[in-house]
């Protein structure tokens, strides 16, 4: 998949044409992805798309009043009416000082594959059927893909205060996701999903957890009711693990820091979690780049150390709004580092709980509170995996359930964007 | 028009959006967007093809046509196919552009600052706000080889006002108030007479917040406000009832003519109007070409009839319903709701907590998901006590569950105020933009708390 397409030049007639305009500091990104993806619907093979698309992203400051755009118009006029558009925008807003752009930023990023190979993506799909078909018949692969983007990209920024920033990446990967659920005898599972980033898809079906999901699915077609309240424990699998790591983030990032709600804001360098997690950055993972979003360099970062929080995460305008330290990070690529205990010893060590694949429920409260019904979950008695669940609820915090993770396991799921392990975690309400 | 074995659509579409969020008077985001687009899908021996690229040169739309049709040649990689004889009408019209002239960027700044500063000046105590405003339009025209040519525009806007408290142990409280409809900025009314007692009223549910005890948790008798009863009608039994979740396996599968709700309950997905008025997401025709018609899902408590592309029409043996949509200029369409409601019965509100001896009032809702089961979960950050018919105290956050078939069985009263909102995102593979409606409901459901 090639392209005479030059993100360079087009980032730097933008950004002329900015500075030309007025606007004392710009931020440019000019990018171009192809995206190849086979689909299955209904455990068959359904659709083939190709999608190309180019955008323009810009955010220009004058006065200290502040806008962004984005469009996909590139040609001279297009361009020129982007820049319009930006500029009426910015010159309404209100002037706040703590707007700005990086500076002296310099990377080019070059990682994955970058041709789509599209017999490995026929092949992946064909082996996931097949797998389906010999070991869980019952499976209905509701939507399926496989498929693999490019995608380059180059930002600048110029301002007053340094030199410009100049980033370029051109990356390439493959994705695999599974959505279904599992029917028989006219009864039917909860839906369920597996999915992630790879450089390659030969391993399918066993990537990102997907055997393992749509073999779960049949076992959970016949559930029963919880039946009792009780207080105990919870085997989080990496799903699950997931809405718990990215409450904390949304805690440590700019809407809580600036209006004051994170209950985190001055816990830095203190325990805000079990010992046993040590969460960090894996930001050259399949599909991820050091990159912010207001275009800086991220440095790998232990965000949790051993259940100690070592930083914030505001951006350029958050740390300048709020006072706080600015040490970037990537919109996405994190892990948590498994621990010592297989996850069949952590089951066996469980008294009277749940093993939770999928928790559903709304935002919990700033403060962590939360209650959500769990899904895709099998009761666990003495140790003892059980029937699958129905209409089970658990209410909690997740502050504190950050705190009282008692086992990590071995195990984790390895999904390219992100590699989770499994967490036992006590003091539950069950209902 | 007789059923044919391929299908050729191509869709120009241009989607615009902005987006502006004041924090304490900070205008901490102030987004543009607009991306156009061209697409083309094929259906060719049983298979699809789609591409697509930005718009531009006059080459584009037979390039991805091309690219389309050989997709779906690829496809036979897969093996040979009988294909389907895809039903329906070829729609030919073009929907007008109505409403105002926009608002600029400065008019919308102003009335943020202005609508922070009220709040701060009339709430002592606050500790922020945050004011949001969403505007989106999509403008799609809509060509296929059998003779549609339609031209369609979807435009809805938002303005969420956000108050933030602290409860009596200083952890921060936050309630929404939220004004949605059809059009831009400068169609929906959010100026400050008329946010202004709403916001008194949210106010005063927050400094009832300050106070809330937790729920019992367990299944409760509940009065759901409209709003809770729309996102139960889209989450719970509309996705269900989309054919391609039917075919999947979705309980619905084998309720067809079947009891599953109260008599009460009558359920729909209009196409564009209800009740004389144009709706918040008027469908007049999909994005394959189908004109739109409304779809009866539940009718007095029986299960009738599923929302339908032209693929599910024909593996299902029934008529395509214009339930086919594409979210943005790079997706392909989807089976996907448009204006989901339960309709209004004969109660007031006041008679459906009356009737509550022990129990709560659930006023709004965070987020919600469903399950093929029809087994849903709302997280309701607005509620109170119901005890004797009367309402107590305010509630701390907490979550709503059920199976929607139970829920929907146990209704024993039905609001006769409907109320209709078009804010947030409907999510499956792609977003779409939706409209949810409904009056109150008397029924129970299982609320979590210890």
């Amino acid at each position: 998949m090639t392209s005479d397409f030059d993100p360079a030049h087009s980032a730097e007639a933008a950004l002329a044409a900015l500075r030309a305009r007025g606007f004392e500091q710009v931020q440019v990104t000019v990018s171009e992805s192809h995206r190849q993806e086979l689909n299955l619907a209904h455990n068959e093979p359904s659709l083939l798309r190709s999608t190309a698309s180019r955008r323009l992203a810009a955010t220009g400051i004058v006065g200290g009043r502040r806008a962004s755009a984005d469009g996909n118009d590139l040609s001279a006029a297009g361009i020129a009416a982007f820049i319009e558009s930006l500029w009426s925008a910015a010159g309404s807003a209100p002037v706040d000082d703590a707007n700005a752009v990086s500076t002296a930023q310099a990377a080019n990023f070059a990682r994955g594959p970058r041709e789509a190979d599209p017999a490995q993506l026929a092949s992946a799909l064909r082996h996931l059927l097949e797998w389906r078909a010999a070991n869980a018949p019952a499976m209905m692969i509701e939507e399926g893909l496989a498929a693999h983007v490019r995608s380059r990209m180059h930002t600048l920024t110029h301002s007053p205060a340094g030199a410009g920033s100049v980033i370029a990446a051109d990356l390439g990967w493959y994705e695999l996701s599974v959505f279904g659920l599992a029917r028989e005898d006219g009864q039917t599972s909860s839906f369920n999903f597996a999915g992630g980033t790879a450089d390659d898809l030969t391993d399918a079906p066993t990537l990102f957890g997907i055997d393992r999901m749509m073999r779960d699915l049949v076992q959970q077609v016949r559930t029963q009711p919880l039946g009792e309240r009780f207080v105990g424990d919870v085997v989080l699998a990496p799903g699950a693990v997931d809405d718990l790591i990215s409450w904390l983030m949304e805690q440590l990032g700019d809407g809580p820091l600036i209006d004051g709600s994170s209950i985190y804001r001055e816990r830095v360098g203190q325990r805000v979690a079990s010992p046993l997690l040590t969460l960090q950055s894996r930001w050259d993972a399949p599909g991820c780049v050091p990159l912010s979003g207001d275009a800086f360099v991220t440095p790998p970062t232990t965000l949790l150390d051993a259940g100690v929080l070592t930083q914030l995460m505001p951006s350029f305008y958050g740390s300048r709004k709020t006072g706080l330290p600015h040490r970037p990070v990537a919109a996405q690529g994190w892990e948590l580092r498994g621990g010592r205990t297989p996850l069949a010893e952590i089951v066996a060590g469980v008294r009277r709980g749940a093993l939770v694949d999928r928790l559903s429920m709304g935002s919990p409260a700033p403060n962590g509170d939360f209650s959500g019904v769990i899904k895709n979950s099998f009761r666990i008695d003495s140790g003892e995996v059980g029937a699958a669940l129905a209409e089970t609820m658990i209410s909690g915090n997740v502050a504190r359930m950050l705190h009282e993770v008692r086992a990590v396991s071995r195990e984790r799921i390895d999904r390219g964007i992100q590699a989770l392990p499994w967490l036992c975690i006590g003091g539950l309400h069950f209902s | 028009m007789s059923p044919t074995a391929s299908h050729l659509e191509t869709r120009h579409h241009e989607l615009r959006k902005m987006r502006m969020l004041m924090v304490d008077g900070n205008l901490t985001g102030n987004q543009r967007s607009v991306q156009a687009g061209v697409s083309a899908r094929a259906y060719r021996g049983g298979y699809w093809g789609f591409a697509s690229a930005p718009a531009g040169a006059a080459e584009v739309q037979a390039r991805v046509r091309e690219q389309a049709l050989r997709n779906a040649a690829a496809m036979a990689g897969f093996g040979a196919r009988t294909a389907l004889a895809l039903p329906g009408e070829h729609d030919r019209g073009e929907q007008r552009r109505q409403g105002r002239t926009p608002l600029s960027a400065a008019e919308c700044g102003e009335r943020m600052a202005a609508l922070h500063a009220y709040c701060m000046k009339q709430y002592p105590g606050l500790r922020s706000t945050r004011v949001m405003l969403t505007d989106e339009a999509h403008v799609k025209r809509l060509q296929t080889d059998a003779g549609a040519d339609s031209l369609a525009r979807i435009q809805r806007a938002a303005v969420y006002v956000v108050l933030v408290g602290e409860d009596e142990e200083g952890a921060p409280i936050e309630l929404t108030e939220i004004v949605s409809g059809l059009g831009s900025l400068a169609d929906i009314d959010w100026s400050l007479a008329t946010l202004a007692p709403r916001l008194d009223v949210l106010h005063g549910h927050l400094q009832a917040k300050r106070h809330a005890v937790a729920a019992r948790g367990g299944e409760q008798q509940v009065v759901l406000s409209a709003d809770l009863t729309g996102m139960l009608a889209h989450e719970a039994m509309g996705h269900p009832c989309e054919a391609d979740a039917v075919l999947s396996g979705a309980v619905t599968a084998d309720l067809r003519g079947k009891r599953v709700a109260s008599e009460l309950i009558t359920m729909m997905d209009l196409a564009h109007h209800w009740d004389g008025r144009e709706l918040m997401c008027p469908v007049y025709a999909d994005d394959e070409g189908t004109p739109a018609r409304d779809v009866t899902m539940i009718e007095r408590g029986v299960l009738r009839d599923f929302m339908h592309s032209r693929e599910t029409a024909a593996r299902l043996g029934l008529e395509p319903s214009g339930n086919a949509r594409a979210y943005g200029p790079d997706d392909e369409p989807l089976v996907r709701m448009r204006n989901t409601a339960v309709l209004p019965g004969t109660s007031s509100l006041q008679e459906l907590i009356e009737g509550v001896d022990e129990g709560y009032l659930l006023l709004d809702t965070s987020n919600g998901q469903a399950d093929a089961t029809t087994e849903f979960m709302f997280g309701v950050n607005l509620g109170y006590e119901i005890r004797g018919g009367r309402l107590g105290r305010a509630i701390r956050d907490t979550t709503l569950s059920g199976s929607a078939l139970k829920v929907l069985r146990d209704v024993d009263g039905v609001g006769r105020e409907m109320k209709w909102s078009c804010n947030g995102y409907c999510g499956k593979k792609q977003p779409m933009v939706v409209s949810v409606g409904g009056p109150a409901l008397r029924t129970r459901a299982h609320l979590g708390g210890q």
